[in-house]
């Protein structure tokens, strides 16, 4: 392969440091608030997780308290309702899923050779969300006003009627808020592992982490958002009466649990993925050898990331579906045992056929797969619908849950925090105190949980406050709480082991597992920018093929080694074949993500107290603050108005056609189109299911006005359209005023849909039917808003001089959300305003 | 990209995907057919919804299998990455082919609405 820059020039490596940490370095003090670098953003997220785990860790001490002995009242039944659904929903939106995307977007740029994430400012966002949606989900529980309906929030026990205070709000607005990070991180996880991959690393290279990484990110794409949705409904619902979710107004409380699990079955996978990627990393570590069948892992992953949308409904086995129905779902969910058992197969032959070491991650490797597997095999027994039956709502599924969440994620986590604690340090842990850790951690988890399966199959049902003596759970929950206490003498063994060793730890020596992949490379602790020099990589294994690489890397001999132009720097390349195809230029450390992050803090909290005023002003801001953020980009004086780069090099990004903006706009759009779809799923279950549902005689949606607005979006996208194939061909003629003209067909289009909802005079808190159809004419509104909004700044920036012929790129960006607001809009046209005239009610 | 030769990654996803949409389509036929139409419960599963259901899956199968083969063939065609890919897609039709039969097997024996 032709490799760019690649002439073995030795520079002056302490100067290219220097030059180097000048452009990336991190700022001290409260300035330390604006830095968007991953390594130390992902540090933020990890710390942040293990906070929330220790209130969960409390959550769960205290619900095991309470269920030591029989007709105890150490908690009241509400409060107990409040700590098990906090429990739940601290662990899974707290923890899992923040902590395994906090070490992703740790390592993922470490390990493809890249010097950040594709996104930098968005990693920031992300983060503030995260924090400020986690505290305000938390807060509730010392004003002793926490949800209380469990942590999948069924309707109608968390709905106005039954949850009155505002324990449900702080969940649905707390999680949502959450999610943006979530759904933020999953977009630029995606992004950066297909496009920033250092030069050479074609997809098959890549280490698999990066497979799982991107599986899981994808997953979340489109996992969240009809969680999103379901949250946005049900909080309109509680908040201003639409009744989505009851029967009396056209509603149905079941489309909450297809929502929910949408989004809760796969929810599983997602945390399951990236922590069986951590095992398909450190395995052939300490195995000393390749992996055994790394076509089959690859496979196994893309098997397990659409299968495990496929199964939702088996959470839903006793809601009264068609038996045909129900035999889908469970050959679905046996059906995903395959890929799992694929993974198993793979790493026990990586073991036999190598010679493996057994090191401290090791151990909690092992612990992994015995406790996995365990519940893998009640997970297939569940699957079967009469058992199911009867082990539903009972310890038995409490049991089977801890086993694969805790199996399957909490062990390879700690798997990986030993294994990637001296790269975050530089220091080894104490490998006595953490062997402690593990058996306390194994011991006291199989005693608490293996013991909970007899006490699910005697009868005892979860999520009940006591139980009587003499019911025969007596011992098995004595059993099980005294090991709960085992397992948290582990947890916080583990906990001290690694807060000690960064003060105690021996020093690490380069690489010090002997490992294959590139994170190894850098310094430890890693700096800014992580690597000096940026390597071609042919190869699944550079460290053990060229142990020589971190070396030649440091001392500036590969790709990228200049810093005189003051750019944040990094290869994009092909996504399938590696090669190079433009330097992507990052954005450097910002206030705006923490503003914006705060201002859509003020409106979570502006929601709950119910002071819209406030929520409305906060809206806008927020929307100020993230357009000001979208003006730095570019040609901007703050990005890169300088588009010069050293000869041989290829262009900067935003002078090309293709940058990664591009694919981050098309991955958020798929995030997007997964909430439509959510929605238009919503609208047809609700018409063909819910017993109560009314279809007007006349439907309220004018068809001529709707139209015409279908008209004027797809005029305008056609202007848009052609003024990028224009800047393609270096064409600019003429631009502003074309980007002018599209912005004014879509105001056109905003205009007349706004009429037309004016004019349907529709109840939205009286029927069901009209509230859904409100929900979607809102979302195109939005849609076509932002698009208005979007398209004028662009004209905005032709005037500055940052977009036109010689900066094309934004334009294209833009193009996206067009087209999607087309096709997104004359689906609503179809599904609200023609069907209803053809079917009828 | 001219057209999507079987040594393109996007064939890793386009054989789950036929599996997703065709079990949209049957779970969500059929939900559809027993809330506006359902059959007689005495017709056991000798319906024509049962009928519908299975000419569906089986024609996806044959589709999957004959899209298998065809990446099967190209694979053996070519060597490193193209390889690669065209092997990993043939197994992930295959496994797809086989989700669609072991998942749609009960169309053949269970009564559709009850």
């Amino acid at each position: 392969m032709k490799s760019v820059n690649q002439e073995a020039i030795e520079h002056d490596p302490q100067q290219l440091h220097e030059d180097l940490h000048t452009i990336w370095g991190n700022p001290k003090g409260l300035r330390s608030l604006t830095i968007v670098n991953h390594t130390t953003l992902g540090l933020r997220f990890m710390v942040t997780g293990m906070v929330f785990f220790l209130i969960g860790g409390i959550l769960a001490m205290l619900v095991r308290t309470q269920l030591a002995m029989p007709d105890q009242n150490f908690m009241s039944p509400d409060i107990y309702n409040q700590v098990t659904t906090m429990h739940g929903t601290v662990m899974m939106f707290l923890f899992a899923i923040p902590m395994l995307e906090g070490l992703a977007i740790y390592l993922i740029p470490k390990m493809i050779g890249a010097r950040d994430l594709v996104c930098p400012r968005l990693t920031s966002l992300g983060y503030f969300c995260y924090l400020f949606g986690g505290i305000i989900l938390t807060s509730s529980l010392i004003i002793e006003m926490a949800p209380s309906s469990g942590w999948f929030m069924y309707t109608p026990l968390s709905s106005k009627e039954f949850a009155p205070d505002l324990g449900s709000d702080f969940w649905l607005l707390g999680i949502t808020f959450v999610e943006i990070s979530a759904v933020s991180a999953g977009v630029e996880l995606v992004v950066s592992i297909l496009r920033t991959r250092t030069q050479g690393m074609a997809l098959h290279k890549m280490p698999l982490f990066a497979w799982y990484i991107l599986a899981m990110a994808l997953m979340i794409v489109v996992g969240f958002p009809p969680l999103i949705l379901g949250s946005v409904l049900l909080e309109l619902e509680r908040a201003v009466g639409m009744p989505f979710f009851q029967i009396a107004g056209g509603g149905d409380p079941i489309l909450w649990q297809h929502l929910f699990w949408l989004f809760g079955h796969p929810e599983v996978y997602i945390i399951f993925l990236p922590a069986a990627g951590i095992v398909s990393t450190l395995i052939p570590v300490f195995a000393g050898r390749p992996i055994v069948g790394y076509g089959w892992v690859v496979a196994a992953i893309a098997i397990m990331g659409f299968i495990s949308f496929g199964l939702w409904v088996h959470h839903m086995f006793t809601v009264g579906i068609p038996q045909l129905a129900q035999a889908f779902f469970s050959a679905a969910s046996m059906l995903v045992a395959v890929p799992t058992a694929i993974q198993v197969f793979v790493w026990l032959a990586t073991l036999w056929l190598g010679k493996p070491k057994m090191k401290l991650p090791m151990l909690w490797v092992m612990g992994f797969l015995i406790i996995f597997v365990c519940g893998g095999l009640t997970g297939v027994m569940l699957a079967l619908v009469p058992f199911n039956w009867q082990v539903h709502d009972t310890h038995f599924v409490v049991a089977h849950m801890h086993y694969v969440l805790v199996g399957g994620m909490f062990f390879p986590l700690i798997a990986g925090l030993y294994y990637w604690l001296p790269l975050f340090s530089g220091r080894m842990p104490s490998e006595s105190l953490g062997r402690w850790g593990f058996w306390l951690t194994f011991l006291g988890f199989n005693g608490t949980f293996l013991i909970m399966h007899w006490t699910g199959l005697l009868g005892m049902p979860r999520r009940v406050y006591t139980y009587e003596a003499g019911s025969g759970w007596e011992i098995y929950n004595l059993l099980s709480s005294v090991s709960s206490f085992v397992l948290s003498a582990g947890i916080a063994m583990v906990l001290l082991d690694i807060a000690l060793h960064f003060r105690f730890g021996k020093p690490a020596k380069q690489n010090p597992w002997n490992a294959d992949t590139l994170e190894w490379a850098n310094s430890m602790p890693p700096s800014a920018y992580n690597f000096v020099s940026l390597p071609t990589v042919e190869t699944r294994h550079p460290l053990w093929d060229d142990p020589n690489l971190p070396h030649t890397m440091a001392k500036g001999m590969h790709g990228l080694a200049v810093a005189s132009h003051g750019r944040r720097e990094m290869w994009g390349t092909d996504p399938i074949t590696g090669k190079v195809r433009e330097i992507i230029h990052l954005p450097g450390n910002s206030w705006w993500p923490l503003f914006a992050a705060a201002a859509l803090a003020v409106v979570c909290i502006s929601l709950l107290t119910r002071v819209y005023a406030l929520a409305g002003i906060f809206v806008v801001i927020a929307g100020v603050f993230l357009l000001r953020w979208s003006w730095e980009n570019g040609a901007h004086p703050n990005a890169a108005p300088d588009a010069g780069v050293k000869p041989g090099d290829p262009p900067l990004h935003s002078r090309t056609m293709d940058g990664p903006g591009l694919w981050a706009m098309a991955v958020f759009l798929i995030a997007n189109g997964s909430f439509f779809l959510s929605y238009l799923f919503g609208w047809f279950y609700l018409w063909t299911v819910s017993p109560e549902w009314q279809m007007p005689d006349t439907p309220p949606l004018s068809l001529l006005i709707t139209g015409i607005a279908g008209g004027a979006v797809l005029a305008g996208c056609v202007v848009v359209e052609k003024l990028v194939r224009g800047l393609r061909q270096q064409r600019d003629a003429g631009l502003r005023a074309s980007l002018y003209l599209a912005a004014a067909l879509g105001a056109l289009q905003v205009g007349l849909a706004g009429w037309a909802l004016w004019r349907a005079d529709l109840s939205p808190t009286q029927t069901t039917h009209d509230a859904v159809m409100l929900v979607g004419l809102v979302y195109a509104l939005f849609h076509g808003g932002l698009a208005v909004i979007l398209t004028v700044l662009q004209g905005m920036r032709v005037g500055y001089g940052y977009v036109g012929a010689h900066a094309p790129f934004e334009p294209a960006v833009v193009a996206l959300l067009w087209r999607y607001n087309v096709v997104t809009f004359w689906l609503l046209v179809g599904a609200l305003a023609i069907l209803p005239r053809v079917i009828g009610g | 990209m001219v057209r999507l030769h079987f040594t393109h990654p996007i064939h890793l996803i386009i054989g789950l995907t036929l599996w997703s949409l065709w079990f949209v389509a049957v779970y969500s036929g059929l939900s559809v057919a027993c809330a506006v139409a359902p059959p007689s419960p005495e017709a056991g599963a000798l319906t024509g919804l049962n009928a519908a259901l299975g000419g569906v899956s089986l024609i996806t199968a044959v589709g999957l299998v004959a899209l298998a083969w065809g990446s099967c063939q190209v694979a053996k065609q070519h060597q490193g990455r193209q390889r690669f890919h065209a092997t990993v897609s043939a197994w992930l039709y295959l496994f797809s082919a086989f989700g669609v039969v072991f998942a749609g097997m009960p169309i053949i024996s269970v009564p559709p609405c009850l």
